[in-house]
Formats: C-alpha cells, sequence, structure tokens
C-alpha cells in the first residue's frame, strides 16, 4: 500500500515524483491531437497530457447541462471525490512508470503551512527550490520543469486552452509561473481549521453559493475572514501562470495541491469526534437534476473505466497519509 | 455509505483503448462555441416562479470572446478559461482573461485591425498598452406562470 508524504520532507517521493511525472510526459499511448478533437497537425498526445486534457473536458461538462454553475468536476459535491478519482488514476501510472512499485504516494504540498510565512517568504519557499518544483518565470527558469529550447526532452506545454474561444489548442512552450502576482498570499492553518469544523459536507443548491465543508475548501465560500478565492482557489490563484486555466494540470503543481486537498477530506471523514465520518450528499434519491453529484452517480473519466463518489469515499486499501494534520 | 471500488491497474494499452472510447465526449467540449453567452437562473419565491436569462456578449478589440460564461445564483460571473475566481463584474473578469492569455490578444490589439486602432487611445504611462473590451449584458426577468 503505498503512504502519501509531505514532499518537503521525503526526498524519496519528491524525487520520484519528478521523475514519474517526465516519464508520463514521454509516454504515448496512441491517442493523437486530431482523435480528440483538437486543431491544428495532428500529433501524439503524452499520457500526461490525456490527464491535462480530461480535467478541461470534466470542467466544460455542465451537470445538467441546463444550468451554468456545477460541471463534472467542480462547483458541486463531486469536486472531491472527481479528484480523488483522478489523483488515483495518475498515482496508479506513476506506480507502473516507476517500476510497478506500489509503494509510491503521491506527495503533498502542505500549502497552509506555507501560508504561515510573510508573502515574500512564501514566494521563496522550500517547495520552489530548484531541487523541488522550482521557481517563477515566463517560463520557469529553475528546477526539473525549466525550460531548455536546446533539448526536446524538457518539460513543455503542449496542450493548453485558448482565453478566447474555451477550447483546447496546441501549444509548444515552456511552463508559466508566476508566484504571488494575482494574490500575495496563501491560505492559512486557521483557513483549514475552519473547513474542518464545518459539520456538514454540503448543502442545496450544491453550487458555489452553498454553505457546507466542500465549498469552504473549493474556495467559493464568503466569509469575513476568509473571502474568495480561498483555499484550494487561491493555491491555484496564488501560483497563477498555467496553474490558471482550465489546463493547470499542465504544472506538476497542481496534483500537489490537490493532494493536500485530499489529505484534507480525508481528515474530515475520520471517526468523531476527530472528524465527522464518511458521509456524502447527495444521496442518490435527490432529483435527477442532481445527475453526476450524487452517491452512486458515473464520475466523468477519460483513461479508465468510472467510479462514483461512493467508492471514493474509503479508500484506505490503496493509500493512506503520513499525518492528517492539516 | 463507502462502497469498495474494484481497481483495474491501468497499463499503455488500455488507456489508448478508453481514450478511443471516450474521444466523442471530448471532441464535443471543443465544439462548444458561444457568440453570446446565455445563463437561466430559476427559483420559486412566495408561490412564483423566476426565471432570469442573462445574456453576455463581449469582444475584446473586436474579437468576439465565445468561450463559455455562467452567471451563480449570487450574480457573480465567471468563465471556464479562468475557473478558480469568479467576478462581481465582467469587465474585470474580461480584465483577468487578458492577464492570464496575453498570448492570446497580441494578435487583437489595435495595430492587428485597422478600424478599431482609430477609436484606441494613444498609449501613454496613464493609459497603458492594454487591449480595450467591451462588454454587452442583457437581462431578462420573466415572471412565468404559477406552479
Amino acid at each position: 500500500m503505498a503512504i502519501r508524504e509531505n514532499i518537503l520532507t521525503s526526498t524519496t517521493a519528491r524525487d520520484k515524483y519528478i521523475q514519474g511525472v517526465k516519464s508520463l510526459k514521454n509516454e504515448f499511448a496512441g491517442p493523437t491531437t486530431s482523435d480528440l478533437g483538437i486543431d491544428g497537425p495532428s500529433r501524439p498526445v503524452s499520457t500526461y497530457d490525456l490527464f491535462v486534457i480530461w480535467h478541461h473536458v470534466a470542467m466544460t461538462t455542465f451537470t445538467p447541462p441546463t444550468q451554468g454553475d456545477r460541471n463534472a468536476a467542480h462547483r458541486g459535491p463531486v469536486f472531491l471525490p472527481w479528484h480523488r478519482f483522478m489523483l488515483l488514476q495518475l498515482e496508479m501510472n506513476l506506480q507502473r512508470v516507476l517500476g510497478n512499485d506500489l509503494t509510491f504516494g503521491l506527495p503533498y504540498w502542505d500549502w497552509a503551512q506555507d501560508g504561515q510565512l510573510s508573502s515574500a517568504r512564501q514566494r521563496r519557499a522550500a517547495i520552489w527550490a530548484s531541487n523541488c518544483m522550482g521557481g517563477s518565470g515566463v517560463p520557469v527558469t529553475t528546477g526539473p520543469f525549466a525550460l531548455n529550447p536546446a533539448d526536446p526532452d524538457s518539460w513543455r506545454v503542449r496542450i493548453t486552452v485558448s482565453g478566447i474561444t474555451g477550447q483546447l489548442i496546441q501549444a509548444n512552450r515552456g511552463l508559466r509561473r508566476q508566484l504571488g502576482s494575482q494574490t500575495a498570499r496563501l491560505p492559512r492553518k486557521a483557513h483549514t481549521a475552519a473547513a474542518l469544523n464545518q459539520p456538514v459536507y454540503d448543502a442545496a443548491p450544491w453550487s458555489t453559493t452553498s454553505a457546507g465543508f466542500r465549498n469552504l475548501v473549493e474556495g467559493w465560500q464568503n466569509q469575513p475572514q476568509i473571502p474568495p478565492p480561498s483555499l484550494h482557489n487561491r493555491v491555484h490563484v496564488f501560483v497563477g501562470g498555467d496553474m490558471s486555466p482550465s489546463t493547470s494540470p499542465n504544472d506538476p503543481v497542481f496534483y500537489l495541491n490537490h493532494c493536500n486537498v485530499d489529505r484534507i477530506w480525508e481528515r474530515w471523514m475520520q471517526s468523531p469526534p476527530a472528524g465527522h465520518g464518511r458521509v456524502y450528499v447527495p444521496a442518490q434519491s435527490e432529483p435527477a437534476s442532481l445527475k453526476g453529484h450524487r452517491l452512486n452517480d458515473t464520475l466523468n473519466s477519460l483513461l479508465s473505466g468510472s467510479t462514483t463518489p461512493a467508492e471514493m469515499l474509503d479508500v484506505s486499501e490503496l493509500y493512506t497519509y503520513d499525518s492528517l494534520s492539516v | 455509505m463507502p462502497s469498495k471500488n474494484p481497481v483495474t491497474r491501468p497499463t499503455v494499452k488500455s488507456i489508448g483503448s478508453y481514450v478511443k472510447k471516450h474521444a466523442p465526449k471530448v471532441e464535443e467540449t471543443q465544439g462548444h462555441q458561444h457568440a453570446m453567452s446565455e445563463t437561466v437562473r430559476e427559483a420559486d419565491y412566495e408561490g412564483h416562479h423566476i426565471v432570469v436569462r442573462t445574456t453576455y456578449q463581449i469582444e475584446v478589440d473586436g474579437t468576439p470572446i465565445t468561450g463559455h460564461m455562467g452567471v451563480t445564483d449570487d450574480g457573480n460571473v465567471h468563465y471556464h478559461p479562468i475557473p478558480n475566481m469568479s467576478f462581481a463584474s465582467a469587465l474585470d473578469m474580461v480584465k483577468q482573461l487578458i492577464d492570464v492569455f496575453p498570448d492570446d490578444f497580441t494578435d487583437t490589439g489595435p495595430a492587428a485591425h485597422g478600424e478599431h486602432a482609430t477609436k484606441a487611445k494613444p498609449r501613454t504611462k496613464s493609459a497603458p498598452s492594454a487591449p480595450t473590451a467591451r462588454v454587452k449584458k442583457t437581462g431578462k426577468k420573466t415572471h412565468a406562470d404559477h406552479k
């Protein structure tokens, strides 16, 4: 079984993660851009970039299509189980390219710990060091994902989204980050503590205007001490660059952020009194207008078969965290 | 409430096979373009059924913005390509769009649109060289039949 560890304290998990995502970036399972309706010359799409596409597709699939808020992965109850499903798929693929190492677990970034630093130090925190994720830049010029124009194997963004049309487009450029430019600060420990204190998972109208744990962790709730974008959303906005659009998995930091979000959810689901139990709403008996978000609805998938929120509530046979101190 | 997930470990072959199976839904989302984005919000209040249709028609330097925009029940605006933020003002949303996607708007600037170049203000320190955005909003409120 895998143990998911803090990327700042486990150099083994950090180095394997970097090695693994680079391997997936250079693995081609057969699909091409033309197979997926992406304009331009037909080019093979790497396994890593298929995850980028999957995230965008789930985000642009309204659930149901008659409303304009909830989509198949965000802005509704399914946000946490869908991302758990996505991370599990990535983790199993990383295990595969790391020589079927079933002990490898995705590392997480405890961003609320960095959020305790001054804003200037947050931009220079250890996660942005050359031996970890590298730093800021357009393109990033330090660390394992820096662009080297002379090296065709250096990290390149191949699929992104057009701000004008909202469609996937091809690219061939370096990774971009603008740390702290859109918002100067990461979420803090007080914010994760407030999330853990939420007594309900989610509530009607099951959207970005809901009360409850999911909507606070996702980052839409407007609380006096925690203005939006908060928690998960704030991390995307703080990193900026390629972490901003619907193709945000282009930056490997995406998975470190979501692994921490998943860890916060796991903490929330601990048995009382430490947590609130493995509870999920809406139930399957809720109206079809919530299809895609109910307990036994099918989750949007691309690289595998599907699953349901119910099947994502207890995955303790697959991985655990080294710590649930969030 | 939890149920066990029968885990199937991925292979290169299984990935190719599943992506081929799911490709039509990717292509379908690639087809979504909207010269005008309409959002319908509905609510029931005091025995009345409320429908609010909001339509946005956005241009930057004359180029239509055709990705899907949405309006949430609290009136905030969101746009798929910048999914982690919502905005009280569509103008602020478009300004953010230009910041996040600088490449997309280099060819839409005044120099690339002769017709619009004449309308553009000269670039000075107080008038930075940003694209110009025009947002048109139509909010129609319909008081439909009682349920």
